[in-house]
């Protein structure tokens, strides 16, 4: 049985919004900051992102395991990636540049040096931002949104019935999974499977988590199995569908709607007629390594 | 012609045969029902009663391919002339297991999926689907999330579904397996006074005596995708094998009068009531999470060796929770529980399976290995048994189940009711001290869970063997201590004979008297135990 996230009503901002509006905004919202690398853009993309997050009013423990997930993301990208092995700056950040530790450091008695470049970290501060911007939107759907509106909503933002009852089957799926993994893992657990005790190689570790992976992929493909049956059984896909969820436009998520599209054109005009997209560190930056 | 005159369900020398396999799974089926009539249809494990389902609602061909012959027809007209909508809107189906057909993450959402499909208008909807629920009395569920519901309430909710598309004709697949006594009466009064409104009702179930309570106007019985009985209730009981489907008490007893007695010895220690207990719940509290309601209030309860305990209880009465607690799969929010005198919350559940064995429900949520034999020895391995030691357990608890055959075989590839059973041979090749299997009955017929029970209970190496069930007879032949447990409490414990005295307090806790445990009761004088149907024929005078 599919599960859906857990989702109350907290009565805030988010709850009186239109989804459609939401979803407009939001994808608005990621076509504008893909655009640009531009600090001001960011900087003021990243505040919008962190107000339109204050609305949805979700409290840190509702939403702590989304955000342990994304923290292990961002710090693989960033952290790891950006700043530790130098990697996904290309074609962004010029080569060469400005040393932050020119002459290296001292680290437990140990004279170290080190190529991050001060480019490469407003890059990576740059990269937060955008990153963390896109999260806060997006993070907040499964929160704040009620689960029986996903089909409906993607229906009357035109997509074809079935596609849109799909995104809805899709948005579930992820909370299905973690349920059905606890009880795997219980399972497991009872025939003396140690998960904490699984050592050894990529490979090894894979080969050794086989008890969960496994019947956690069957019961997905049963799962869906049963779903396109269930769904056949009351004549699904068969004739236009009507939605029990009842949408409402109000005059708010005009506003919303008409502020998406300013951003969205805005940002593109900004960054493709006026050149103000590219990657650029702010003066005042530098002057936190000018000693 | 006016469609009242026309059945509403015709088959006509239906065959068919899976594409991905030999042997037909339906053999020239004829039958037909007509409106206000209640169908049984009976028979083991793979007699091809869904097969015969599913090419009336129109999922052979759309979902399952293969080769066909012959016809089903609603009301005079041919199915395969037929959309899927057109045939939803004349036969309504209701699955085994409701979990497999609710779609809606809400009640109301859920009985109105059908009428979405239909593309009718939301008013139309809300009427449809208020009438369903009112008529099934769950209309104070509509804005309750589906996935918080009850067993039961789940089942109710997924025919709701159903009946809102207001069909003519209702499939319903084994309806009461995951039902307690007294929702799965109730679920047979509704289906009763379905019919008894027009519809025309078939219904696949193994538990023949309960549905004959109904009084169904039609039994069919099927072998081997073939029909080889059609007539009444009481013509069946005398031709069908006593030991294929369970039928009531008094027709097996006059059956069986006269015939050799199937040999019965459990296997476990003589009971000892000095003896430290194996497990013990002090005053259990427990709840999910700090928000949620409580589950578990102030559970008592001690498992001693020699034991065969059946916990019986309704829908969400906590008997899984409770079993969970004594491998420390859960931990009690308050009180102890003792596994060997060890609290086990300073425990691993690895280190408890050394002594427990928990068989969980669901077959296909724990098997994984590329051959039944490395399935069964997954458990083992983890426990660090030496490889000789590994192999012997495998064998035994193989020919435990009856599935030597299936050694070399993926677990995966084999039936539903062949998993269930590796299932639970890979938790007895472990050869824990006590074994808790939670309904480790549903899923298969009567013949196979009559003979996995006796093999079980036969099987020398347990302390003690603790299962939950919702077969009562099952508690009654199996088991020497009940436990029924309320509303997370245990409202009784004791002998079978004691728990199991006293009718209308039966009835308070959900759990309906059978006519099994009433020939007990009435033998009891000259039994002094609990006996199966066919041991009792040796006292009766029928």
């Amino acid at each position: 049985m599919l599960v859906a996230w857990n989702y109350h009503y907290r009565n805030s901002p988010m709850d009186h919004i239109d989804p459609r509006a939401r979803w407009i905004f939001s994808f608005a919202f990621l076509f504008a900051v893909t655009q640009t690398w531009n600090p001001q853009l960011l900087a003021g993309l990243f505040a919008i992102a962190l107000v339109w997050y204050a609305m949805g009013r979700v409290s840190w423990k509702d939403a702590r395991r989304g955000w342990l997930l994304i923290s292990f993301m961002l710090f693989s990208m960033i952290v790891v990636n950006t700043i530790i092995t130098g990697g996904g700056a290309g074609g962004v950040v010029p080569p060469g540049g400005q040393l932050v530790w020119p002459d290296g450091f001292s680290l437990f008695g140990r004279h170290l040096t080190y190529g991050l470049t001060v480019e490469r970290l407003w890059f990576a501060i740059s990269q937060l931002m955008r990153i963390l911007g896109i999260s806060l939107l997006f993070i907040l759907i499964p929160y704040t949104m009620d689960s029986r509106a996903y089909g409906a909503t993607f229906s009357k933002l035109g997509l074809p019935d079935r596609l849109a009852y799909t995104m809805e089957l899709a948005f579930r799926f992820i909370p299905s999974l973690a349920r059905n993994l606890a009880v795997t893992l219980d399972a497991q657990k009872a025939r003396g499977f140690e998960l904490e005790k699984v050592r050894g190689g990529l490979i090894k570790k894979i080969a050794r988590i086989a008890p969960l992976l496994i019947p956690l992929t069957m019961n997905a493909i049963l799962s869906s199995e049963d779903i396109a049956n269930a769904m056949d059984l009351r004549g699904f896909g068969q004739r236009k569908r009507t939605w029990l969820f009842a949408l409402q436009y109000h005059w708010w998520d005009w506003v919303l709607i008409a502020f998406s599209v300013v951003l969205l054109v805005g940002v593109t005009v900004l960054v493709h007629a006026l050149g103000m997209g590219g990657f650029a560190v702010p003066a005042w930056f530098y002057t936190f390594f000018a000693g | 012609m006016p469609e009242t005159l026309v059945l509403p369900l015709e088959v006509r020398g239906l065959s068919f045969r899976y594409r991905s396999r030999e042997s037909w799974a339906l053999r020239d089926i004829n039958l037909n029902l007509r409106p206000g009539e209640v169908m049984l249809l009976a028979g083991s494990s793979g007699c091809g009663k869904t097969t015969l389902m599913r090419c009336i609602n129109g999922l052979i061909p759309l979902s399952y391919h293969g080769e066909k012959h012959g016809d089903v027809f609603l009301y005079g007209q041919s199915v395969q002339k037929m959309s899927l909508s057109q045939i939803s809107t004349r036969v309504g189906t209701l699955l085994q297991d409701p979990e497999r057909q609710i779609l809606g993450t809400y009640v109301l959402n859920e009985v109105c999926f059908g009428l979405e499909s239909l593309g009718l208008p939301r008013s139309e909807m809300l009427e449809r689907a208020g009438q369903a629920l009112k008529r099934l009395g769950i209309w104070h569920l509509r804005d309750h999330e589906t996935f918080n519901t009850s067993g039961g309430e789940k089942q109710k909710v997924a025919l709701a579904g159903v009946l809102a598309m207001q069909p003519q004709i209702l499939l319903l697949d084994e309806p009461l397996a995951s039902l307690d006594p007294a929702s799965a009466h109730e679920a047979l009064q509704t289906f009763r006074a379905l019919a008894d409104e027009g519809l025309a009702v078939m219904l696949v179930e193994h538990r023949v005596e309960d549905v004959l309570a109904i009084q169904p106007e039609r039994v069919v019985y099927m072998e081997d995708g073939q029909v080889t009985y059609s007539g009444d209730s009481a013509g069946l009981m005398d031709v069908v094998d006593y030991t294929r489907i369970k039928l009531p008490a008094s027709v097996v007893m006059r059956r069986a009068k006269g015939q050799p007695l199937p040999e019965f010895k459990p296997a476990v220690p003589a009971l000892n009531p000095a003896s430290q207990p194996l497990v013990e719940f002090r005053d259990v509290r427990f709840r999910y999470t700090p928000d949620s309601p409580e589950i578990l209030h102030g559970l008592n309860l001690s498992v001693r060796a020699g034991e065969v305990i059946a916990i019986l209880g309704h829908n969400g009465s906590g008997k899984t929770t409770t079993v969970k607690h004594a491998l420390g799969l859960l931990k009690p929010t308050s009180g102890q529980v003792l596994l060997e005198g060890v609290d086990t919350t300073k425990t691993t559940v690895a280190w408890a399976a050394r002594t427990v064995g928990y068989v969980f429900q669901s077959p296909t949520q724990m098997l994984f290995a590329p051959t039944v034999r490395e399935e069964l020895a997954f458990g083992p391995t983890n426990l660090g048994f030496s490889k000789p030691k590994i192999a012997e357990n495998v064998e035994w608890a193989i020919e435990t189940v009856h599935l030597q055959d299936e050694l070399p075989t993926p677990p995966l590839a084999l039936s539903f009711g062949q998993q269930k059973r590796v299932s639970i041979a890979s938790v007895l090749s472990m050869r824990s001290r006590i074994l808790m299997m939670d309904e480790p009955t549903a899923g298969q017929d009567y013949w196979n869970y009559q003979a996995f029970m006796d093999t079980i209970l036969q099987t020398p190496g347990f302390d003690a063997i603790i299962f939950i069930t919702h077969d009562l007879d099952l508690a009654l032949i199996y088991a020497n201590r009940v436990v029924m447990l309320f509303d997370g409490q245990v409202v009784a414990d004791g002998s079978p004979r004691e728990v199991l005295a006293d009718e209308d307090q039966l009835r308070g806790w959900r759990v309906l008297p059978t006519s099994l445990l009433r020939m007990n009761q009435q033998y009891f004088p000259q039994t002094g135990r609990f006996l199966r149907a066919e041991a009792l024929s040796q006292f009766a005078s029928v």
